[in-house]
């Protein structure tokens, strides 16, 4: 027979002990909480970090893969981290299981746990409760479990540690490739040269960007429209056409996450050079007596302001030849043609496509503007200096365009060998045009004998 | 003679009179702790014990030495091949009255008694063998259509000779299973054969005494036996206890556990013909309860079943010829199964 008093002694020492358990059980389940989110955190941290590294890093289609592929390793590794967070959550009986294990105390917290809410506990009940009690400090949480923040705090300082690192590595590698392209002078090509293609499946340039008049636009609008008429492989085509949504998507995305679309597009200033175009006159300003040195036909130039980087275009190694004469000048617009809006003197840094527009400029003596220092007329040699610029109604669109050599053409996505490059002799000079600037009229008398002779 | 207190036992109480009757028995039994130590288990748990051994190794002696140290009532049955039922459970014989009338009178067998000693039990057919079974079961025998009772405390304790196997006969399986454990008894070392030398070859006698007083011995051993049943079992492992035996059978071999995670044990399915019947869930939380008393907890713990599973499962499992040829033995399988059982996380 037991007294209400002796009850209530058992019922408090019996509260102590599942006290005691739910505070193991708090505990326990806090780490599982966190150990689920700190490792769902970390995974995010680390693979955002990667996925932001990849974007300064990978060209367009690896960056989309990659990412991929890392989409799916985070979304199974927080699958894995949640399922460990569940199955560590721990009931009450599991809870005095773990004690039960850790304190060495034989299941007694799981009897207790799993008998209390009994209404018939039989006549050793009491003896367990006293003995389990003698055990107090054994089971108590900061001894069964000693952390309070879980060990996967590690993995995610250490995700925390990369993603800080991701920033200034995306910055050091590249920066070269930013100074590249703001350094990179105008292109000009000839529209009637320029062949038009699908990019090869696997190009990972990011393209160029194309600005230029209206007329222009209009007539490489048709030439685009006339090449793509003229390739007839669909399946290719449509091929090429997933990849190319697929690397503007990647670009896109890159672009979104480096915050660096400009920079990454090359753009080209294409400009008519054709007399017909009339509505373009006022913006070319061409002098009548530079219109008569002109080849006559129609013909553009691309003027290319920022080109991404050395490997943004490829040319076939015949373009390679005539490198060293191909250097385009920041200097070498004419008067009142075309201006070259980039101002600066690093022709090493243009590639292949530059070297061969530029090529293609001088010989087709396309736009120079008047008195245009095409170097073939001595009597339009001076003029007045270069000022302002053309094509200021022009606009601008992007497409992937590249210039290619002519067995290609045709060829739709036929593969283009790299480019080998052959660098000048330490006696050769690179053939540079030279800007138009005022001469001075002692000068001229013998700058017209040199040219004359 | 009795210092344990004759009120109802405490956990305390339990465990010291269990070690005083553990050492009056090693007073003659000279080695074999653990045998011993699964005898009494047996007895505190309400179970009988199948013990097996090569002749020598003191079976019969061990059996003697318990009676002794009880101070129960002691019988002891040497089993032959021409043993009839009757001579183990009693018969009706004619015995003439004061009066001079004659009538048939019970005259009870060696069977009633508290604790019975079958020696060689295998050597009886199974005709004999089976009387001992509503004996050992039910704690009656009936003879003529006559139920008679036995008195509490009843252990049976039968021992088997694993050689000489000519003439012999195996006992059924029901019988088996009706034997809580199988406790088996190996040579002794060379330190215990020395001490069994110098112990048994002298003039002096063990001098064993007796636990309890004997008018309350049998009292005693049933109180304690009681306290046993009061020893708490936590759900989960009567769960554990229900998977260890579930594993021992083939065609449960394969069960799922918390984690929805199935296990499988190949080596059941190999080797096993029959597992565990449900008397062996019995023996094991019993068993355990005892450990758990003699370890100063009312409650079982994880340990206690482990503990005592080769004892309670081994002689439950039957085992095909694959086994046979390859060697394995019960206790190999239920090594295996409590491995099983316990990767599986209850």
């Amino acid at each position: 027979m037991s007294f209400p008093s002796q009850d209530r002694r058992a019922d408090e020492k019996l509260g102590e002990i599942l006290g005691r358990v739910g505070s193991v059980r708090l505990r326990l389940n806090s780490l599982a909480i966190q150990h689920a989110v700190f490792y769902t955190l970390a995974i995010v941290i680390a693979c955002g970090a990667a996925i932001f590294v990849g974007a300064y890093l990978m060209s367009p289609l690896i960056f989309l893969a990659g990412a991929a592929v890392l989409v799916i390793i985070a979304a199974s590794g927080i699958v894995s981290a949640v399922r460990a967070g569940w199955r560590m959550w721990a009931s009450a009986p599991g809870a005095a299981a773990v004690a039960d294990d850790r304190a060495e105390l034989k299941g007694r917290l799981s009897t207790i746990v799993a008998l209390a809410k009994n209404e018939t506990r039989g006549p050793l009940w009491s003896y367990l409760v006293e003995d389990t009690l003698g055990y107090r400090d054994e089971f108590a949480a900061a001894k069964i479990e000693r952390r309070r923040v879980s060990r996967a705090i590690y993995p995610l300082v250490a995700a925390m540690l990369v993603a800080a690192l991701a920033y200034p590595i995306s910055k050091i590698r590249h920066a070269p490739r930013i100074n590249l392209g703001s350094d990179q002078d105008d292109l000009t090509v000839d529209l009637d040269d320029l062949h038009l293609r699908p990019a090869d499946p696997g190009d990972d340039s990011s393209g160029m960007q194309v600005t230029a008049d209206a007329a222009t636009m209009r007539r490489l609008e048709d030439k685009l429209a006339r090449e793509n008429a003229a390739g007839g492989d669909v399946a290719g085509n449509s091929m090429n056409s997933l990849v190319n949504r697929a690397r503007d998507l990647a670009g896109n995305l890159q672009s979104k996450l480096t915050g660096q679309q400009s920079a990454s597009k090359q753009r080209l200033n294409l400009r008519l050079a054709d007399a017909d175009q009339n509505q373009d006159q006022d913006e070319i300003h061409r002098a009548p007596e530079t219109r008569k040195n002109r080849h006559g036909e129609i013909a553009g130039q691309f003027k290319q302001e920022m080109p991404k980087s050395n490997d943004a275009l490829n040319l076939p190694p015949e373009d390679d030849a005539r490198q060293p004469n191909a250097r385009p000048s920041s200097n070498s617009t004419g008067d009142a043609g075309v201006e070259s809006d980039a101002g600066q003197d690093n022709p090493n840094k243009s590639d292949g496509a530059s070297d061969r527009s530029i090529q293609q400029s001088g010989e087709n003596s396309s736009n120079g503007g008047e008195a245009h220092g095409v170097g073939a007329d001595p009597d339009s040699l001076f003029g007045a200096p270069a000022t302002s610029k053309l094509g200021t109604e022009g606009f601008e669109i992007a497409i992937e365009a590249r210039p290619v050599d002519h067995g290609a053409k045709g060829a739709g996505h036929a593969y283009v060998p790299p480019k080998v490059r052959t660098p000048l002799s330490v006696d050769q000079q690179p053939d540079e045009p030279v800007a138009r600037v005022a001469v001075p009229a002692d000068d001229r008398n013998t700058i017209k004998q040199v040219f004359e002779r | 003679m009795s210092d344990v207190q004759a009120e109802t036992p405490t956990v305390a109480d339990f465990a010291r009179t269990f070690r005083r009757i553990q050492a009056e028995i090693h007073k003659v039994i000279i080695g074999h702790e653990q045998a011993v130590e699964e005898l009494l288990s047996a007895l505190f748990a309400g179970g009988h014990v199948l013990i097996e051994g090569v002749p020598g190794t003191g079976k019969t002696t061990l059996v003697k030495t318990l009676g002794l140290a009880l101070n129960l009532s002691f019988n002891r049955i040497q089993f032959t091949v021409d043993l009839m039922p009757a001579d183990i459970t009693g018969t009706r014989v004619i015995l003439s009255g004061d009066d001079g009338r004659r009538e048939f009178t019970f005259q009870p067998g060696p069977a009633f008694c508290h604790i019975l000693l079958g020696d060689e039990i295998n050597r009886a057919t199974p005709k004999t063998q089976s009387a001992l079974l509503e004996a050992m079961a039910e704690l009656q025998v009936t003879v003529s259509g006559t139920t008679y009772r036995l008195k509490p405390p009843y252990f049976v304790m039968a021992t088997l000779n694993p050689i000489e196997m000519e003439g012999t006969y195996p006992l059924p399986e029901a019988q088996l299973d009706r034997f809580l454990y199988k406790v088996r008894l190996n040579y002794p070392d060379e330190g215990e054969l020395t001490r069994i030398i110098s112990s048994t070859t002298g003039p002096e006698d063990a001098g064993i005494e007796a636990v309890f007083h004997a008018d309350e011995a049998a009292a005693r051993v049933e109180s304690l036996k009681q306290l046993v049943r009061e020893v708490m079992a936590a759900p989960a492992l009567e769960i554990y206890a229900a998977r260890l035996v579930r594993a021992t059978q083939p065609q449960n071999s394969r069960f799922v556990s918390d984690e929805a995670k199935a296990v499988h044990d190949e080596m059941v399915n190999r080797y096993v013909m029959f597992g565990s019947s449900p008397r062996g869930a019995q023996a094991l939380i019993l068993g355990a309860k005892v450990r758990a008393l003699l370890d100063g907890r009312a409650n079982i713990a994880r340990e206690d079943i482990d503990h005592v599973a080769i004892a309670a499962l081994a002689h439950r499992i039957m085992l095909n010829y694959a086994a046979l040829s390859d060697g394995i033995d019960a206790a190999h399988i239920v090594e295996r199964v409590i491995k099983s059982v316990r990767a599986a996380k209850v």
